[in-house]
C-alpha cells in the first residue's frame, strides 16, 4: 500500500513537472519525423556535371543512349547559376542520378568545384575510343575510385555477359530487411522511451534533494526501497507510454505488442536504476551534469554503428544501448526470433535488480546530502 | 525515551568530529531543549538520533531502538519537524500530508485537522510551492504530527514565524507534551527553550558543556538580588535588595507595606546570559 501510495504520488508529481511532458512531446516530435520526414525508401538522388567533347554525331549518339534511361524520355533545357553567372545545360533525370550536360571542359570543373558534386569530361582518344577525365571531389571510397578505373579498362559486352550470367541466392529467404522508416525507429526507440529515462530520473531525484524532501521521507515508517521504485514505476510507465506513442502509428498491429512493452519496461527500469545510482553520487544536477553527458554520448556510439553496419568493434556489444537497440529491430523485423528479445529482457532485468541493490545501499549512506 | 552515551561523529570520516563524547538522556514526558550557536553540533546530533545520519560511534537509544540497527517501526513512534522546511512544492498542502499519512502503521490524524491547527485552513488546496516561507514552516510542522508521534523532534520550529503564529505553535507544543509526548527541541532561541524546556543541554563545538533545568540554572547562576523603584515623598527612589540577608528583607517588606511600588524585577539571570556565562560563547 506505501509503494503504491508512493507511486501514485510520483504520478501526481510526474504529470505536474516539466520533464514528463518533455518525453511526451519528444516521442510526438519523433513521430512526426517518422511519418513525415523519413521515407519508407529514401532515395538518393546523385547530381552529374558532364561535358560530351566529342564529334557531333558521337555525342548526339551519347546523348540518345542516355535518354533512354530518362524518367520521361526528353532531354531538358536547364539553366544553372554559379558563381553570379548562368550556364546553360542538358538534363537527364534518371531514377538515382541527375546528368546535367554542359557546353565547357571548364564549366563542369568549376560546378564540379564550387557544387561539390561529380564531374566528367568524355572526349574521344588517339584510337577514336572514348576516354574520361574525373573530376572528384577526393572523398569518395577507394571501392568507387576502383570501380572507376576497372570500368573504362575491360570490354563492356564482357563485362554485361558477366552480369546476366551471375546468379544471386537470398541466404535467409525468410527475413525481408526493413524499411528505411522501419530501421529508424529502434535508436529512436532505444533514446527516448529507455535512455531519456536516465536523465529524467536523475532530474527527479535532484529536485527531491533540493526540496529536501528526501529526508522527510526518511523518517517515515516507509523504506527506501519503496521510494526508489516508486519512481522507477513512473519511469517504466512513461518510457511504455512514450514508446508506444512512436510504436502504433507506424507499425500498427504487425508487431508483438508484448515484447515491446517487455523491452521496454525492463530496459526502462534498468536506466531509470542508472538514473538513480548517478543521482546518489552528486548533491545537484549541475555537479553530475558531466557523468550524464558522459553516459549519454557512450549509449549513442551503438546507434552510430547500427546506422554504419561496416564499422561494429566488440567493445560496442558491451555497452547497454546496443541490446536495446537490436532488441528493438528484432522485435520489429517480420519472421524474427523472440529469443533474442526474451534474452535481453531478462539480461536488463537481472542487471537492473543488482544495481537497484546497490542503488538502495547508496541513497541509505546519503540520506543527509 | 532517548539514551546517548559517549556519541562521535565526523562528516569526513577522521577526527575532525562535529560532535564529540555527547552523553544525555530523556526521560518519557520530557521537554528536552538542545541549545547552541550555528555549527554547534545540535543537527548533527539530531540528525544521528533520527537515523539521518550514521551512528559512528558510541551507544544511541530512540523509543527503545537501538539506531545502529534501524527499523522502520520506530519510525511509526516518531515525528520529526526539520528546520528547512522541505515539503513537495507541487502538491497541495492537503495532498502533502495525505501522502504522508499514509507511509506509517499507525492511525494518523486527519490532514485538514493539522491544516487547521497551524492556521492554514483555506489554503489546503494551494500548492506549497505558492507558500510563504512561514507557511511552508508551519506546514512542515504539522506533517510531524501526522502520526501522533510519542517522541517529537522539532529543530527550531519557530524560526521564521510571526509573533502570533509562534505562540500558536509555541501552545500546540505545550499541549502535545502535556498529553505525554516526549519533545527533542533543538534551537538557539533562548527565550523559547526558557518557556517550553524541563531541561537544557548546552553545546558547544560538538560538545555538551552543561545539562540543567532552565530553573535551576537561573537559580545557580543569577543574582539573588531584587530591583524595586517606589515613591517616598513624591519622588521616586529606586533600590536593590538582597532576598537571602534578613535586614535586606524586612526592609523589602517594609516598603511593600507603605510604599507606592512603580517597578520590581528579581535579577534573575535569562538563559541566553547563563549560556555566555558558561560557554564563553554567544548564540549567534
Amino acid at each position: 500500500m506505501k509503494l503504491l501510495n508512493s507511486f501514485k504520488k510520483e504520478l501526481i508529481l510526474a504529470t505536474r513537472s516539466f520533464y514528463f511532458y518533455i518525453e511526451i512531446m519528444f516521442a510526438l516530435v519523433l513521430l512526426a519525423v517518422l511519418l513525415f520526414v523519413i521515407p519508407e525508401h529514401y532515395k538518393i538522388i546523385e547530381t552529374r556535371y558532364v561535358y560530351l567533347d566529342l564529334p557531333q554525331q558521337t555525342a548526339a549518339f551519347v546523348k540518345e543512349s542516355l535518354l533512354k534511361e530518362d524518367t520521361d524520355g526528353k532531354m531538358e533545357a536547364v539553366t544553372l547559376q554559379a558563381g553570379g553567372k548562368k550556364y546553360a545545360a542538358e538534363l537527364v533525370r534518371k531514377e538515382a542520378e541527375e546528368i546535367y550536360l554542359l557546353e565547357s571542359g571548364d564549366i563542369v570543373r568549376m560546378l564540379a568545384d564550387t557544387q561539390a558534386k561529380v564531374g566528367a569530361v568524355v572526349s574521344l582518344d588517339e584510337k577514336n575510343g572514348l576516354h574520361y577525365k574525373y573530376f572528384l571531389q577526393g572523398y569518395e571510397s577507394i571501392r568507387l575510385k576502383n570501380l572507376i578505373s576497372v570500368l573504362h579498362n575491360i570490354d563492356e559486352n564482357e563485362l554485361e555477359q558477366s552480369f546476366n550470367n551471375q546468379k544471386v541466392h537470398q541466404v535467409k529467404p525468410e527475413l525481408s530487411p526493413l524499411n528505411d522508416r522501419e530501421n529508424a525507429i529502434p535508436p529512436l526507440l532505444a533514446f527516448n522511451s529507455c535512455l531519456m529515462g536516465m536523465f529524467i530520473m536523475a532530474a527527479y531525484v535532484f529536485l527531491d534533494k533540493k526540496e529536501g524532501v528526501i529526508k522527510a521521507y526518511a523518517v517515515t515508517a516507509s523504506s527506501v526501497s519503496q521510494y526508489l521504485l516508486s519512481k522507477v514505476f513512473v519511469i517504466m510507465l512513461t518510457a511504455a507510454v512514450s514508446g508506444l506513442i512512436i510504436l502504433v502509428p507506424v507499425m500498427g498491429v504487425r508487431i508483438n505488442y508484448a515484447l515491446v512493452l517487455l523491452l521496454l519496461l525492463t530496459s526502462g527500469f534498468f536506466s531509470s536504476v542508472l538514473g538513480l545510482l548517478i543521482a546518489s553520487f552528486y548533491k545537484d544536477i549541475t555537479k553530475a551534469f558531466g557523468t550524464i553527458f558522459f553516459i549519454l554520448i557512450l549509449m549513442v556510439v551503438p546507434a552510430i554503428s547500427y546506422f554504419l553496419p561496416g564499422w561494429n568493434p566488440v567493445w560496442v556489444k558491451f555497452i547497454p544501448s546496443e541490446p536495446i537497440i537490436q532488441g528493438f529491430k528484432e522485435i520489429i523485423s517480420i519472421n524474427s526470433s523472440m529469443a533474442y528479445t526474451l534474452f535481453t529482457s531478462a539480461g536488463f532485468l537481472i542487471a537492473g535488480v543488482l544495481l537497484f541493490f546497490v542503488t538502495e545501499f547508496r541513497f541509505k549512506k546519503t540520506l543527509s546530502l | 525515551m532517548i539514551k546517548v552515551e559517549g556519541l562521535y561523529h565526523s562528516y569526513s570520516n577522521d577526527e575532525k568530529f562535529a560532535v564529540k563524547n555527547v552523553s544525555f538522556d530523556v526521560d518519557k514526558g520530557e521537554v528536552f531543549g538542545f541549545l547552541g550557536p550555528s555549527g554547534a553540533g545540535k543537527s548533527t546530533t539530531q540528525g544521528v538520533l533520527t537515523g539521518l545520519l550514521k551512528l559512528q560511534k558510541g551507544k544511541v537509544t530512540v523509543a527503545g531502538y537501538d539506531v545502529k540497527h534501524l527499523k522502520n517501526d520506530m519510525f511509526n513512534r516518531m515525528g520529526v519537524s526539520f528546520e528547512q522546511s522541505n515539503v513537495y512544492s507541487k502538491l497541495t498542502a492537503k495532498e502533502n500530508l495525505t501522502f504522508y499519512s499514509k507511509l506509517f502503521d499507525v492511525p494518523t490524524r486527519d490532514p485538514m485537522e493539522l491544516i487547521t491547527l497551524v492556521g492554514l485552513k483555506g489554503k489546503e488546496n494551494i500548492r506549497a510551492g505558492d507558500f510563504s516561507k512561514g507557511m511552508k514552516h508551519r506546514l512542515t510542522f504539522a506533517r510531524s504530527m501526522i502520526n501522533n508521534p510519542e517522541l517529537w523532534f522539532l529543530d527550531e520550529p519557530t524560526t521564521g514565524l510571526d509573533p502570533a503564529i509562534a505562540a500558536t505553535i509555541k501552545d500546540i507544543i505545550k499541549e502535545r507534551n502535556e498529553q505525554g509526548v516526549t519533545v527533542f527541541l533543538t534551537t538557539h532561541n533562548m527565550f523559547i527553550a526558557d518557556e517550553l524546556c524541563d531541561r537544557v543541554a548546552f553545546i558547544v563545538d560538538g560538545e555538551i558543556k552543561l545539562i540543567d533545568s532552565p530553573k535551576n540554572l537561573k537559580l545557580q547562576y543569577g543574582e539573588k538580588m531584587v530591583d524595586v523603584e517606589y515613591k517616598k515623598g513624591g519622588k521616586t527612589e529606586k533600590d536593590t535588595f538582597s532576598t537571602l540577608l534578613p535586614e535586606d528583607k524586612a526592609r523589602l517588606k517594609q516598603i511593600l507595606d507603605d510604599s507606592e511600588i512603580v517597578t520590581m524585577h528579581t535579577k534573575e539571570a535569562s538563559l541566553e546570559e547563563i549560556f555566555i556565562k558558561v560557554t564563553g560563547r554567544g548564540l549567534t
